[in-house]
This record gives C-alpha cells, structure tokens and sequence, in this order.
C-alpha cells in the first residue's frame, strides 16, 4: 500500500504534468517535452525532500508521542498514588478518631506518650488526677506535666527495659484521702520493633480497698459479736452440766443468762440476713394501718431495762393525734430498738435519752426523734453513719457492735417504706437520730 | 497461806461473773473491772497474782492494759492471760514481748480456763 507521505508529491508530479499537457503553449515537442521531464523532476525533488523532511518529523512526533504517553502514564500513576495516600490520611484519621474516641469514654485514666516521653494523647480524668488541661499539655514532656515521681520513673523505664505490659499497684497522696489506683504500662512498637511510645491507664481502686477492708472489718466484728454470747452460753452450760450452781436461784439466773444470750445471737443473725433480704429484694413486708406513737412506746419500754444497767433515763414524749402511717409494725420496732440501742450504747452511765413521737401535717409525715446526751460522732463520720458496717473510729471502743444496725435503719425506712432518715451530732454533747414516714390519710383508714 | 488474787477484766458482765464464780468456786480472790482504766486502777491498787483480760475493752484495749502492766516495774511480773473473742488479737511476736503466758479463744471452757490460771501460776511461782 502506498505511504502516505508519498500522495504528495505523486499528486505535484501529476499535476505539473496535467497543466504542461494542457496549458496551451506553444513551441516545439521537445521543449514541452523538457518541461515536463523538469516539472517531473522538480516533483520529485520537492517529493523527496519533503519525504525526508516528513520523515524526521515522523520520528520526532513518534518520539514526542511516545513521551507524551510516558508522561501521561506517569501523571495517571501519581494520581492514583495521591488518590491512594488521600485514602490513607483519611483512614487514619479515622483510626485517630476511633481511638480518641475510645480513650475519651473511658472512665479510667489514659495518658499516651511518644517515644521521646512526651505527651501524644490523654483523657479528662488524667488531666484531673494530675492538674493539666488536654489542650495546652500535647507534646509537652511528661515529667513537667504528671506530679507523682513515681508514675514517670515507671513510664520511663518501662519504654527503656521494652516490656510489653507491666502492672504496679499507686497510693497518690493528696490534700483529702490517699488514692490507690492499678496501674498498667503497655509499650507501643513501631515495624522495627522500636518503642515508639508507652500507655498509660490508672484504674481507681480506693473504693474497693475500702470495701474490702469494710468486708474484713465485718468478718472480724462479727465473728466477736457471735462468740460473744456463744462463750456466755457455753460457758454456763458447762457451769450447770458440772454442778457449780449451787442453789435453785443461781442455776435459774443460769438458765436465763443462757436463754437471753441465744437470743441476742439470734438478734444478731437476723439483722445480718435482714439487711441481706432487703438489699436483694427478698423481703416478706407486712404493711398495715400503724400507730408510732404506739410503735415507740412499746420499743421504749423494752429499751428500759437495758437503759437502767446503765443508769439512762429514758423519757419518751408522745403525741397523742392521729399518727398512722402505713408501715411493717415489726419493721418500723426494729428501726426504734435498734435506735434506742445504739443510744443506750453510746451514752455514758446515768445520762438521758429523749423520744419524741410527733406529726407533721404541713409535711404530711410522722416524725421519731431519739435524741441522746452520748458521745456524739466527728463531723466528718456523719456523713458515713448509715453506710453498711461503717463504725465511727473515735467510738470504737466506747462500744461493740457490727455496723450493721443504722444501715438497716436506713434500708427499712428508706428502701421499705419510701421514708428519710437524718441524724445531727456534736462530739461530746450527743447525738440526735431520726426518721419521717408519710402518714396515711384519715379518709383512707375510716374507709377500711 | 492467802488465796491468790486473780484480776479479770472483760466488758461482758456475764463473762467476767462466771469466770468470776468459777475461780472463787476453786479457792481465788477474785477482783472484776469491765474496761481496761478500771482494770490497770485495780492493778495498782490490789497487785493481783494473775490478770485474765479480754482484747476489746472500751476506754482502754488489752494490748493497751498490757503495755501499761509491763511498762510498771511493780506490775511489769504479773503473769496474764488474754481470753478474747478476736481470732487475731495479738501476733506471736507482741504475745512473746509483751510475755502473755497464754492467748485463749471465746468461746471457752471454764475449766480448761482454770486449768491454764493454775498451770500458769506454778510456773511463775517456780520462776
């Protein structure tokens, strides 16, 4: 097939001819004849210079086309690696977000530092146990930002010893209580196998110290509150079974010292299962049409005799209106005695114990006030009181007891009968104990 | 020659009665306190040959009675044993410094108590 490049001087060589064999001139054959042999030449000289010049610009156009592709090859694989890294920013951005994200909504304190021991990243409540504010402490080394020594030389040396995940148990002193907090390191690496930063999370464990020892303290207080009358029983038991009472009268004392000390074991047991029941739901509640007054004068004359081994008096102010409250009756005593105990308990010999029974209409409640000329509880305990085995510390050794008795208080009179409870104390003046139930309207009874 | 005296202090009147009867009953003086002031006023006061006392006292422990007795050159060799209802009342350690001849646990049994008070003078006495 004939090239394309050669058209063009093919058709100027034709075309010559054309115009020699038709322009009308005149002359001899030969001189046309020469013309025509130098139009043809003439064609082919412009033919073939143009096909030398055509082709150079062939090759440089090739040439030029083929980088162009290059090019065009190039500029298409950058576009693809940028839309790529573009795909990758946007991805671990994404991940930063995530993990901010999970480090922000835990509740555990979270600080994030990089291999030079500065700050990459922390949470609210890390910049709440050591003081910094998140937005002014990124990047900032971690010595100048956490307070406790102990916690950076533990940073630092976990990133420098490369341990994967180490564990130490913090006390953080400060002005109010001492913190304790689980404390784990964890090492990040990079593809090397460098560390390239350390992660911290402070767990807070005081209040599970203080359970714990709340629950040791209860062990040990209960056990002494059930081997107390046991010894008392065993002990008489064996004074009977080995004739040591002589008379009628001593063995009789015996039998009931017995007696009465089975039933304070009782007691005992039953308040223990009782907080228990109320506090898992358990509980058998019989609720009917109660008088309190009626209630606190029944617990007070119980209280009576114990008060008188002490030489307490006991003077109980009743009102006599219609005080009727929709309550356990046995419940409600419970809450009385167990009152009234505890002022017995804690109040020195031949103090006074006021009760005081009355109504408050403009509340709508019954109120009970036991108010004693005791020991009294620290400002700072008050608060503590009705937490369940809590005992005041200054008066531990004015009395024995489980730190049991105001928590049921609390639960039958909250829990149960939707009441309030309150207590107000000076230390060495007396304390005042007592608790409101709504009272039931006269309609509502007249009605039963 | 006297009965021997025998201090016993616990702020459980029914423990401290029938301890109480149960010495008297074998020969002893006996003299009670129901905490631990009480009881180191009558330390000084009645120079006891033994003292049985209970750990937890108000005003002042055992542990506390018994530091107080040891720290008294007049006192500091009476013979004590601690009755106690604490399973843990004192380490082996405080028990041999403070020489608490026996540390026994409530409940108990009068007469092995008995038995101990007897065991313990004669080998105070044999000192």
């Amino acid at each position: 097939m004939i090239k394309k490049y050669y058209l063009f001087p093919i058709a100027v060589g034709l075309l010559g001819l054309i115009a020699v064999l038709t322009i009308p001139l005149g002359g001899a054959y030969w001189a046309r004849t020469m013309l025509c042999i130098l139009v043809a030449a003439a064609a082919g000289v412009i033919a073939w210079y143009l096909y030398i010049e055509n082709k150079t610009l062939l090759a440089q156009f090739e040439s030029l086309k083929n980088d162009f592709k290059a090019q065009r090859e190039k500029a298409s694989q950058s576009n693809r690696e940028t839309k790529d890294m573009r795909l990758q920013v946007q991805l671990l951005k994404r991940q930063k977000r995530n993990t901010e994200a999970i480090i922000y909504s835990i509740s555990d304190a979270v600080i994030v530092t990089d291999a030079s021991d500065r700050l990459l990243m922390a949470n609210e409540p890390a910049g709440e146990i050591f003081g910094f504010k998140l937005e002014q402490a990124t990047l900032k080394p971690i010595d100048e930002l956490v307070t406790k020594n102990e916690l950076v030389k533990l940073i630092k040396s976990s990133r420098s010893s490369r341990v994967r995940h180490v564990k130490h148990e913090l006390v953080f002193e400060s002005a109010e209580t001492p913190s304790t907090y689980n404390c784990t390191i964890s090492c990040i690496y990079d593809d090397d196998n460098e560390v390239c930063g350390v992660v911290v999370v402070l767990h807070d464990i005081t209040r599970e110290k203080e359970i714990s020892q709340m629950k040791n303290d209860f062990v040990s207080h209960v056990s002494h509150e059930l081997k107390t009358p046991l010894a008392s029983i065993t002990a008489y038991s064996e004074m009977l079974v080995d004739g040591e009472a002589n008379d009628e009268k001593t063995r009789n004392e015996f039998y009931s010292i017995i007696q009465n000390q089975a039933q304070r074991l009782n007691r005992l047991i039953e308040d223990i299962l009782n907080v228990s029941r109320i506090e898992s739901g358990l509980i058998k509640v019989n609720k009917e049409s109660v008088s309190t007054a009626l209630i606190v004068r029944d617990a007070v004359q119980m209280i009576k005799s114990y008060a008188a081994e002490k030489e307490i008096t006991v003077d109980a102010q009743t009102a006599i209106v219609f005080d009727q409250v929709n309550a356990d009756k046995d419940m409600i005593s419970q809450v009385v005695i167990n009152l009234l105990s505890n002022a017995v308990k804690y109040t020195p010999n031949g103090g006074k114990i006021t009760v005081n029974s009355e109504v408050d209409e403009s509340e709508g409640v019954a109120r009970v006030t036991i108010t004693d000329t005791g020991v009294g509880i620290p400002a700072d305990e008050i608060s503590h009181v009705f937490e369940k085995f809590y005992r005041v510390k200054a008066n531990n050794k004015c009395a024995k007891g489980t730190g049991l008795g105001l928590n049921l208080v609390k639960q039958i009179v909250e829990k149960v009968h939707q009441g309030r409870i309150f207590v107000t104390s000076e230390v060495g003046k007396g304390s005042s104990f007592g608790f409101e139930l709504p009272l039931v309207s006269a309609e509502k009874v007249m009605a039963k | 020659m006297d009965n021997r005296k025998v201090l016993v202090a616990d702020d459980e009147v029914h423990i401290v009665n029938v301890v109480a009867m149960k010495l008297r009953n074998n020969g002893f003086d006996v003299v009670t306190a129901d905490n631990g002031a009480e009881a180191y006023r009558l330390c000084c006061e009645e120079k006891p040959d033994i003292i049985i006392t209970d750990y937890q006292m108000p005003q002042m422990t055992g542990l506390e009675l018994i530091e107080k007795v040891r720290s008294n050159p007049d006192l500091k060799h009476i013979p004590i044993i601690m009755l106690t209802a604490r399973g843990f009342a004192i380490e082996d350690e405080q028990k041999e410094r403070l020489n608490v001849a026996e540390c026994l646990s409530k409940p108990f049994s009068p007469k092995e108590l008995l038995g101990y008070v007897e065991s313990v003078l004669q080998s105070s006495a044999a000192k």
